[in-house]
């Protein structure tokens, strides 16, 4: 099952348009910043945008024309929308029950969800009592609960709190990969869409600007908004303390010193992720003399120029990307081929900590 | 704080009075010279098929109002304000020149189909509602213009066809505006009077409502009218406190 859309929506001065397609089983991340339409477009497929024009398919099968109650679509709306009149079991139950099936029926389906989705939230309790990250799994229970062919997740962990932000990730990444259909995940975070997507589809002003796989964008971002956002050195590996506060993060080609991170208790970690922005690391001709915990020596693999910036590629443990000026990169004679070294501190590094995988599913 | 008191004053003031003024020795007696039970029953059913009708009739056009794009919509909101602000007297002769029994629709009522509604429980109905009925609507719409559209929107994502959707979700989410103003419908109809003696008269039995046999009472029995008065106070306030607590903030 294929998931093929070209959309135009006219919102104000600006033009939506876009086309792409999603596969069966694949998940495509639309990441671009906030106001680029990614939202508008999601709910063009679901059929909420009356002002929309152009078609989706659904395995070649048109679905544009059809009401948004027709449309084989589920979603997971940013902050949940679940109705504040009705309590977790019947906000799951919904979809089913507004399709005809008898509440007895219905409600055995969504408390089968709710356990599985979210273990811990009483069936009966009222949406405004959850926390953020509650609120997103009851979503995300309701979304699937009314067996579409299409799953669309909306911003999904943007109103949760840091700490449950791990554990939701690792249920979205179960989620998304058991769904059988097309998936499309919001998201306005390069590391959410790049831990959680297939291909990732850049937005910026309601155009495409890029279409790829994470990979593909990390390494060739073509515009300065994804150079920024998916350009991110990104670590990942198991976690060994090394003394108060600091932390060894081993990866498969490289050890990296980070901060340990907070409220996490000392002692080995496994599937840890880290990220370090390339305006974060220092290049420099010779050994740096400064206080930065990490210190790698490399090759210069490749420079591209993106306007007064350059970004430099090094084959160096772990490999890294560093952004800096064009004037430096010009300074120091920086081309492919080059031995330099790169200093970036551990304060810098952003840590995500997934938890154990506990449970079975 | 003296002008507070002094207001608070002034509104409790005619209300301590009629339990101060109250002939309790002869209450029984007064109750029955009066007809009491009598226009109590027809006041209340009276009051209670008005807001039921206003209800009915008042939530569509709320929703007309709220949600429908159309020209002119401005222009019947005001229509539909108007009972509030016009005079009820003017009401009961705009209703007596358009629905009795000569009027522009009230003739074809009373020859083609045989209804005549000046003078009876019918008309007394008719009058109540046109006058109560804003109240409902203008408070619905308030709810509908205040509800986030997202949640209809979510609902229609998860395959509600638009009447289930307005069933299980619209209509629940604006359920204590609509309830607010059915209980302010209800007490608005239960007060009436201008539009109700003008239109429908004053029949004992079958118009006389418990406002109309107050003004009546007051002229023959200054004592009864007192006791009716109690009455509908017991009764506006106790209903007040059991239904609508919640909504003015009586609990």
């Amino acid at each position: 099952m294929a998931l093929d859309a070209e959309i135009q929506v006219r919102r104000g001065d600006v033009t939506i348009a876009a086309a792409f397609s999603a596969g069966d089983r694949e998940t495509l991340a639309l990441l671009g910043p906030n106001g680029a339409g990614k939202t508008t477009i999601v709910e063009t497929i679901a059929g909420l945008v009356p002002a929309a024009t152009g078609r989706i398919f659904l395995d070649s099968e048109p679905i544009h024309d059809l009401p948004p109650e027709k449309r084989p679509v589920g979603i997971a709306f940013q902050d949940g929308v679940l109705f504040p009149h009705l309590s977790v079991l019947e906000n799951v139950a919904f979809p089913v029950r507004a399709r005809g099936a008898r509440s007895r029926a219905s409600r055995a389906h969504a408390l089968e969800l709710l356990e599985r989705l979210a273990p811990g939230i009483a069936p009966n309790a009222k949406p405004r009592t959850l926390s953020g990250g509650e609120r997103q799994r009851v979503a995300l229970a309701r979304a699937l609960a009314g067996a579409p062919r299409v799953l669309i997740l909306d911003e999904p962990l943007s109103a949760v709190d840091v700490s449950g932000r791990a554990d939701l990730r690792a249920l979205l990444r179960r989620t998304l990969g058991d769904f059988h259909g097309p998936r499309l995940l919001v998201t306005h975070d390069p590391v959410e869409a790049m831990t959680l997507a297939d291909r990732i589809v850049v937005l910026e002003n309601g155009r495409i600007t890029q279409t790829g796989t994470p990979e593909e964008i990390r390494d060739g971002p073509r515009t300065r908004y994804a150079a920024d956002l998916v350009g991110m050195n990104l670590f990942a590996g198991r976690l060994m303390p090394i003394e108060a506060g600091a932390g060894a993060l081993q990866t498969g080609d490289g050890v990296v010193t980070v901060p340990w991170p907070d409220e996490v208790a000392v002692g080995p970690l496994d599937d840890v992720l880290a990220t370090l922005a390339p305006t974060d690391v220092v290049l420099h001709v010779s050994r740096p003399e400064g206080s930065a915990r990490n210190v790698v020596r490399g090759v210069v693999e490749e420079v591209a120029i993106l306007g007064d910036r350059a970004r430099v590629r090094l084959d160096s443990s772990p490999p890294l990307v560093a952004e800096i000026t064009t004037g430096s990169a010009t300074r120091m004679a920086i081309r492919p081929g080059t031995m330099v070294w790169a200093s970036f501190k551990a304060v810098e590094i952003d840590l995500m900590v997934e938890p154990e995988p506990t449970d079975t599913l | 704080m003296a002008l507070a008191s002094l207001g608070a004053a002034f509104v409790l003031l005619p209300v301590v009075a009629l339990f101060v003024r109250a002939p309790w020795s002869r209450l029984g007696g007064a109750l029955s010279g009066v007809g009491a039970s009598t226009a109590l029953r027809l006041s209340l059913e009276v009051s209670l098929a008005a807001t039921a009708i206003s209800v009915a009739v008042g939530v569509p056009l709320a929703w007309t109002l709220a949600r429908g794009e159309f020209p002119g919509r401005n222009l019947l909101r005001a229509a539909v304000i108007l009972p509030i602000v016009l005079p009820p007297v003017v009401g009961g002769v705009g209703l007596l020149v358009a629905l009795g029994r000569s009027g522009m629709v009230g003739r074809w009522l009373h020859d083609a189909l045989g209804i005549q509604l000046t003078f009876t429980t019918a008309g007394a109905v008719v009058a109540t509602t046109f006058v109560s009925m804003p109240l409902v609507v203008l408070a619905t719409e308030a709810g509908l213009r205040g509800l986030d559209r997202r949640y209809e929107q979510a609902a229609a994502a998860m395959g509600g066809s638009p009447w289930y959707v307005f069933r299980r979700v619209t209509l629940p989410m604006v359920a204590p505006q609509l309830a607010a103003g059915a209980v302010l419908t209800w007490a608005r109809a239960l007060g009436e009077f201008g539009a109700t003696i003008t239109f429908a008269g004053n029949l004992a039995g079958r118009t006389q409502t418990m406002p109309l046999a107050v003004f009546e009472a007051r002229q023959i029995d200054p004592g009864g009218a007192i006791v009716l008065s109690l009455i509908l106070v017991v009764v506006s306030v106790s209903v007040l406190v059991a239904l609508g607590g919640r909504l003015t903030g009586l609990r």
